[in-house]
């Protein structure tokens, strides 16, 4: 009885444990129409996060760069990273091995943008990938 | 008896055949700080924020607007107290800027391999001194990137703060002026358990 008990307590560890997920909330914005689409990958964050807003620019130089305002919707300070990726005009990814996650540690209830600037002139489209820190390894 | 002593020596044997090998595994790239020290993640944010810095900078835009400047680096200066292998950095930078194609850049670690190759092609014999490179007609670097890292270490009690910063800098050569500078800044912190 007790085996069957602590097997049962195991499995349910481990499904707890399988249950972590990297998925996040995904931006992805398009600089040619101006668009911009939500994806919502993880019902936790899509409580606690919410978009704003997002505006196009263009730098100098000419690369195009996005601005896009984040919002924590709960009081308690959050500890989550965000990438930006870039895409050519056909949807490949543009050097994707070198862009990295940064921290952003949001406050309760604050607001905060976050920018990318495109690594390429081919890039014309852009995904804003944000995750909770501990889904990281 | 039999039974018990068969899965005592099952149990016993899965336990010391965990211990033999390490697991390895392939890592993210951006993972959680293992320590507070500087970790590839760090390099690797700062190397990301520095080259949009400098590409999004309006003077610097002004620069590249009609031409390629040809640009330089000199090493990073580790003021630190920690061992961090700088020309890496700027390395790793100098690659971000070359697939922006708005820069071009000189490399003077390898001016004395140019040399050596330039000589073999004069004196060897071997190549058709029509096609020969000869010295005195590299392009010169118009701007330097160089930069350095500082830290301050503050412990108390259980808890260490490790605070680190980063500075680049794009010197002008002619002017001798500063056109751009960003600092990336660090913090981290390690609470040591009381057991």
């Amino acid at each position: 009885m007790k085996l069957t008990t602590l097997l049962v307590c195991a499995l349910v560890g481990v499904l707890a444990a399988g249950c972590r997920t990297s998925a996040g909330t995904s931006l992805v914005t398009d600089h040619t129409t101006g668009s911009s689409v939500l994806f919502e990958g993880n019902t936790r964050l899509q409580n606690k996060l919410a978009v704003n807003g997002v505006t196009y620019d263009r730098v100098p130089s000419g690369l195009n760069r996005v601005n896009i305002q984040l919002t924590s919707l709960v009081q308690g300070t959050q500890h989550l990273q965000y990438r930006i990726a870039w895409f050519n005009a056909e949807g490949m990814e543009i050097d994707a091995d070198s862009r990295t996650y940064r921290s952003l540690i949001l406050q309760g209830m604050d607001s905060v943008t976050v920018t990318g600037v495109a690594n390429s002139p081919d890039a014309v489209t852009s995904r804003l990938r944000v995750r909770e820190w501990r889904a990281a390894r | 008896m039999n039974v018990r002593s068969f899965y005592c020596l099952a149990l016993l044997a899965l336990f010391t055949g965990c211990a033999t090998a390490p697991r390895i595994t392939d890592s993210e790239l951006d993972r959680t700080p293992m320590t507070t020290k500087i970790e590839p993640q760090d390099i690797r944010r700062t190397v990301e924020k520095m080259a949009e810095s400098l590409i999004a900078d309006p003077e610097v835009g002004e620069l590249t607007k009609n031409e390629r400047p040809v640009l330089d680096i000199e090493p990073m200066k580790n003021r630190s107290q920690m061992i961090v292998d700088m020309k890496s950095i700027t390395d790793s930078v100098r690659t971000r800027l070359i697939r922006s194609r708005l820069f071009r850049f000189v490399d003077r670690s390898t001016a004395g391999s140019d040399i050596a190759i330039m000589d073999e092609q004069a004196q060897l014999g071997l190549t058709d001194q029509r096609k020969a490179v000869r010295p005195g007609q590299q392009s010169a670097a118009q701007m330097y990137l160089t930069g350095s890292l500082s830290d301050i270490v503050t412990r108390s009690g259980r808890v260490t703060d490790h605070y680190y910063k980063f500075t680049m800098i794009l010197k002008d050569l002619r002017s001798g002026e500063i056109v751009w500078t960003d600092e990336q800044e660090i913090r981290k912190t390690a609470n040591r358990p009381m057991f």
